[in-house]
């Protein structure tokens, strides 16, 4: 609640026209009758048409001024109503941005998605029902009452008492009846997760030969769901017949009430018309508002969702700096080669919710103009290393430094201007290949992105019509596996940096395409150090420095050769993925250059 | 609702009633089945509208005499609702006939027995006559869509069954689901509601034009005027609507795709320093989202206030004329006042009307759109006299000439050919889109060839029917796809009558058993939402468990690529290899030293086999294989 008033404060002006809007146009609505009954009972006794003439006017003046009260709270709604919701999806988004990896991760994608789309158009909703089915009925009910107050006293206190049992009964309504909704949610979830099983697994399903038992839970789930959404539609049956029911009782009472009142002097005849007309007004608006209730305890529940986005204190903060120290001095100057970019000092990780580290207490170095490259299995923390330098994850222990200041001590931004990532999974935006590829640097010629096309063995870019300017679909589905990942790549090294991560990033290469690019690529960073993470042991064979992870820890650190004959995790890996005899050769051959 | 009954009503009120079923949408869809997000106004154009109320008046078949009794009731209720009003004029003008008299004696007057009791309690009764017959035909229709509902969605069930992978292929899990579910609630919604409504509408306005004309021919004429231009205009406007709801809807697609690339990339736009530029694509697309939806939410909410309010200055014209005519006593005060009752009985419903014709047509859009899913080609059914397989079967499997195109006119494979004796492991490799998963689907007949054939044991599998066939096949994809429900009934999923140390002995195999364990509640953990809490690789050797328990006689396998660590993985090929004993397998190889070490090596390539032969063999071929082979150690 408090974060939707927070969204409704910028718009005082459309809150206060809403309101100001709705009581006209009531007051309006409900003076029509009033006028007429005047109209009548003047017209009646003592046939002054003048008079008559004069209610004319003012009955005109109440019908023009609550449709142009109506007219005005439906253009203050409407605008009121998109700009929250246009407010909340921006906060939503801009505190996503903010969030680390582990802050994404514990909300997911396809839950952010829906909290910034689908979430904020049932707040959306909500605020629009609420004005248009609630809001109304307090001051209908004041107007209606003080109206029939002012044709008789006695007429406003059976007004009053009608329109409290009826309230009393709405409540009690949209009580019952927002819990059988929860429950109707249930099957409605149940009917979603059942269709989805039998769509997605269809493969398995016909492969074992179950669609009968697939079809039978599906049934089930659909009958359940059938069962109690008849269920819930008699509810409302029962609530609406009773509510006409109690319409009678009122439009019957008011005239009885009426006719006795007349008779005694204190009220007009034509009056009891109106005072019949203020009960049922009040009454179909407090069905409107029953209806429109039902439909906010699922707003609350999506702002709740939103709120936890919005107020979500990212779990990595700026550091003070904003430039590393030794590129403060000379920038531009081309750095000595072997100088350290990397250095992780006994750096560890554990994730919030785990127990145990995920990375344990790991110490190596990248130095300008080398190849690291880390291997083990996936389960082992690879990801996470570069996720560090990259700040989406913080060491719980130790340090990560870039160019010999700590990852904490910098900007976000600033760390991440000296490092180029191309992440495990290639994802392109929208736009043009050419948009894509100075996505780290805007200024980049064409010659530049050429060039990076082809260090990227990204040739298949010329033979498209356009070129750099040729389309890439959201996500760059429009795009094989591989030639994602090699525009990704191309996009990284557009980028110049002292760093370059490649997270996993040659598998959806061919071996020929992979062992092409590992050679273009080598002249390419030979200024910056290179940190490669991979599965496949052929794309690291020549690293200046292996990395083996293993369950979190450095099982091995060395050249390829070196790690044949020490490293019995790595010989693993090896053997899984190589042959016996090119097993033996290899070792044969490590085994040759440690003895020479 | 209760707004039939609201003879005298002149309010203003959204136009959108919400029903329950709609606002009872999945709170969070998942991600990958996710129905489109829901638009407020999805106003579309159903193509042959005849067309489907025919086919949907078929479908309720044996609904159909709600649906009488449901035109009975309202014919009746009308009646008793339209005579309302003119017995409360006859009320009124006796009561004020009395009250005058009373007055001209020179005392009070009391309602009694003789002086309006008995016309009250008429009018009791009248009113009671009409609420009857409204709870009547509440009460019947409450199940009457749900009920047609049922039956369409027992029929699209049905129709899953039948429908070929081709489909499923084509179309988004969500696109399916959506038929399903919001289409079909779209239209219980406006059975529910729009139709009785709709029905109830016409009886209303006509009625009370009757008894208008019976009241004042003049003030009728009038009042017409206005309800022409009233009816033309929302006309007008309704069909702005559908404009402007098209315009959002291409402005909620926008948005929709931009968050949802963001989302995904947002490790590239950190990485990159992008953020604000992206913030800045965002607020732009939530902007003009914000732009169309306020004037779709304007024009729509706009409508019925601004006819109220031409009802309303017809009125005072009416007010006018009527009071002149009621001094010139041609009108009593009952008449005046029930011949304003009618005006608003009538033109509440032209105030709704076209907005209900837009619903309507909206609803049997969706409607035609679960039809067209229910028409949508089936697989051809299964021989009258399926041939069997003798058993136990050996597993000799061959391609025969096979042909075989996803489209008719752009043929994959041409021609081919293979065998794999019984007890061979055949590694199929090459390219993404060579047509690896394409021979596993012509094996399995998810698709089904077009040209030649393919034997099991010699026997033709198009021969066979397709539930013998699989059977003797086990499947192991890399999207390992589970049920909901326990781990035990997973991996029993292939044979429900195993017993708990029959599922436990095909675990240990799979290498699983032990990460069962640790799960809080062993064999019985329910896995739920797609199996998130357990990770890609031990799904993987669930469903290795699954096909080890079916004990089928032929495997396929596709090998994990990225997904699996290196021990799973040796896991996995250490499980695979004690299953492969005996059994013909078929491998989608990416690991090399599973294709150094099998029987048969296929090398594919836009569709066909290209090369086969042993390792060694095409070696010494020195043509496509060995180039691949030999590129690993450049």
């Amino acid at each position: 609640m408090k974060t939707l008033l927070r969204f409704l404060r910028p718009y005082k002006l459309q809150t206060f026209g809403v309101l100001i809007a709705l009581a006209v146009n009531l007051a309006g609505v409900l003076l029509v009758p009033t006028i007429l009954a005047n109209m009548i009972n003047i017209g009646v006794s003592s046939r002054d048409f003048g008079f008559i003439l004069n209610q004319g006017g003012y009955m005109l003046v109440a019908a023009v001024v609550s449709g142009a009260g109506a007219f005005a709270c439906s253009y203050f709604c409407a605008d009121l109503v998109t700009k929250v919701g246009r407010d909340i999806r921006n906060a939503v988004y801009d505190a996503s941005l903010a969030f680390s990896g582990g802050d994404f991760e514990r909300f997911g994608t396809g839950s952010m998605i829906t909290r910034t789309l689908n979430d904020v158009n049932v707040i959306q909703m909500a605020i629009s029902i609420t004005i248009q089915m609630i809001l109304p009925v307090p001051f209908a009910m004041v107007i209606g009452i003080a109206l029939a107050w002012s044709v008789d006293y006695q007429m406003g206190m059976m007004l009053l008492s009608f329109v409290a049992v009826v309230a009393l009964i709405a409540v009690a309504s949209v009580k019952s009846a927002a819990r059988i909704f929860q429950r109707l949610q249930r099957f409605i979830d149940r009917m979603n997760v059942r269709l989805r099983e039998s769509i997605t697994g269809v493969r398995v399903i016909r492969a074992f030969g179950k669609e009968k038992t697939e079809q039978e839970s599906l049934d089930e789930a659909f009958s359940e769901y059938a069962t109690n959404a008849i269920r819930v539609n008699w509810i409302f049956a029962t609530f609406d017949c009773s509510a006409f029911f109690i319409m009678n009782i009122a439009e019957v009472a008011i005239l009885w009430l009426g006719g006795n009142r007349v008779g005694a002097y204190a009220m007009e005849i034509a009056s009891i018309s109106a005072c019949v007309e203020y009960a049922m007004m009040i009454l179909f608006f407090i069905m409107m508002a029953q209806i429109g209730a039902l439909m906010l305890p699922r707003a609350l529940v999506c702002i709740e969702r939103c709120r936890e986005v919005i107020e979500h204190a990212p779990s990595i903060a700026d550091g003070p700096e904003t430039a590393l120290a030794t590129a403060a001095d000379a920038p531009a100057a081309p750095a000595p080669a072997g100088d350290v970019v990397a250095h992780f000092g006994n750096a560890s990780f554990r994730f919030a919710d785990a127990d145990e580290d995920t990375l344990h207490h790991l110490n190596f170095l990248c130095r300008r103009g080398t190849t690291t490259a880390i291997i083990g299995p996936t389960g082992s923390g690879k990801s996470t290393i570069a996720k560090m330098l990259l700040r989406f994850h913080d060491v719980t222990d130790g340090t990560v430094e870039l160019c010999g200041t700590d990852v904490r001590e910098l900007t976000q931004h600033a760390l991440r201007e000296h490092i180029s990532y191309v992440p495990q999974k290639a994802w392109l935006f929208s736009g043009t290949i050419a948009d894509n590829l100075r996505y780290g640097a805007e200024d980049a010629t064409d010659e530049e992105l050429w060039h990076a096309i082809d260090v990227a063995q990204s040739g298949f870019v010329r033979e498209l019509p356009e070129g750099l300017g040729h389309r890439v679909a959201q996500g760059g589905t429009n795009f094989s596996g591989g030639q994602r990942q090699r525009l990704s790549i191309a996009r990284a090294l557009v980028k110049k940096a002292d760093l370059y991560i490649f997270d996993d990033s040659f598998s959806a290469l061919d071996f020929k395409t992979d062992a092409a690019l590992r050679h273009a690529l080598a002249e390419e960073v030979r200024d910056a150090a290179v940190l490669i993470i991979a599965q496949r042991i052929n794309t690291i064979l020549n690293a200046d420095q292996i990395v083996v992870l293993k369950d979190g820890c450095i099982q091995g650190l060395g050249t390829h050769e070196e790690l044949m004959r020490t490293c019995e995790a790595y010989r693993e890996i090896a053997r899984s993925q190589l042959r016996a005899e090119e097993l033996e050769a290899l070792m044969d051959d490590a085994n040759a250059k440690g003895g020479a | 609702m209760a707004q039939e009954k609201d003879q005298n009503m002149m309010t203003e009120t959204p136009q959108n009633a919400p029903a329950p079923a709609r606002y009872a949408d999945p709170a969070e869809p998942a991600p990958s089945g996710a129905p489109e997000p829901e638009a407020e106004q999805e106003l579309e154009v159903p193509q042959n509208a005849r067309a489907v109320i025919a086919r949907l008046w078929r479908e309720s078949r044996g609904e159909h005499w709600r649906f009488a009794v449901v035109l009975v009731c309202v014919a009746c209720y009308t009646v008793a609702q339209i005579s309302a009003p003119a017995y409360s004029a006859h009320l009124i003008d006796l009561l004020w006939g009395n009250i005058q008299a009373a007055h001209a004696r020179g005392e009070l007057f009391t309602i009694g027995w003789e002086t309006g009791g008995r016309e009250l309690l008429t009018f009791v009764g009248i009113w009671t006559v009409a609420w009857a017959f409204y709870t009547v035909q509440s009460f019947t229709m409450a199940s009457f869509a749900e009920r047609l509902n049922l039956k369409l969605r027992h029929r699209i069930g049905e129709k899953l069954n039948r429908l070929p992978l081709k489909y499923y292929d084509a179309h988004k899990p969500g696109d399916v689901m959506s038929r399903a579910t919001n289409d079909l609630d779209k239209v219980s919604e406006v059975l529910q509601r729009g139709l009785l409504s709709m029905l109830m509408a016409v009886g209303s306005v006509t009625g009370a034009a009757i008894m208008m004309v019976r009241l004042n021919l003049t003030l009728s004429l009038v009042f017409l005027c206005f309800a022409v231009i009233a009816v033309t205009g929302t006309r007008l406007v309704a069909k702005r609507t559908l404009v402007l709801a098209a315009e959002q809807q291409r402005a909620v697609g926008i948005l929709n795709g931009h968050v949802e690339e963001a989302y995904s990339g947002r490790i590239v736009i950190k990485a990159f320093n992008q953020e604000e530029a992206s913030s800045a694509r965002i607020h732009e697309a939530t902007q003009q989202l914000a732009d169309t939806m306020r004037r779709t939410d304007f024009v729509t909410n706009v409508v019925a206030p601004m006819v109220r309010c031409l009802v309303r200055l017809s009125q005072v014209v009416l007010a006018l004329m009527g009071t002149s005519i009621l001094m010139a006593g041609g009108l009593t005060i009952g008449t005046l006042q029930a011949f304003f009752q009618y005006v608003n009985t009538a033109s509440e419903p032209l105030t709704q009307f076209s907005l209900t014709i837009n619903q309507l047509q909206s609803a049997l859009a969706a409607v035609e759109r679960v039809f067209g899913v229910l028409d949508e080609p089936e697989i051809e059914p299964d021989p009258e006299v399926p041939v069997h397989v003798a058993e136990p079967v050996s597993g000799r499997v061959a391609f025969e000439h096979v042909r075989f195109g996803y489209d008719a006119d752009r043929p994959l494979m041409t021609d081919v050919n293979f065998v794999a004796e019984p007890g061979q492991k055949v590694a199929i490799v090459g390219a993404t889109g060579a047509g690896k998963t394409t021979l596993i689907n012509l094996l399995m007949r998810f698709y089904e060839i077009d040209g030649g054939r393919i034997t099991l044991d010699g026997v033709d599998t198009h021969a066979m029917t397709r539930s013998e066939l699989r059977s003797h096949f086990g499947m192991v994809l890399q999207d390992a796809w589970l049920r909901e429900g326990t781990i035990a009934e997973n991996i029993a999923y292939g044979c429900p009558g195993a017993t708990r140390d029959e599922v436990m002995q095909a675990a240990k195999t799979a290498q699983v058993d032990f990460f069962v364990r640790t799960m809080p509640k062993g064999y019985d953990t329910l896995l739920e939402n797609d199996a998130e809490n357990i990770s890609q690789g031990q799904r993987q050797l669930l469903t290795i468990a699954r096909v080890l328990l079916a004990n089928p006689a032929i495997l396929i396998l596709d090998e994990a690529t990225s997904s699996v660590d290196t021990r799973t993985e040796r896991s996995i090929v250490q499980a695979m290899e004690a299953l492969t004993q005996g059994r013909t397998s078929f491998v989608i190889a990416h690991r090399l030293s599973t294709i150094v070490d099998a029987d048969l090596i296929l090398v594919m390539d836009h569709g066909n086999i290209i090369e086969q032969g042993t390792h060694d063999e095409l070696l010494a071929q020195g043509g496509a294989y060995a180039e691949l082979y030999n590129s690993q150690f450049a």
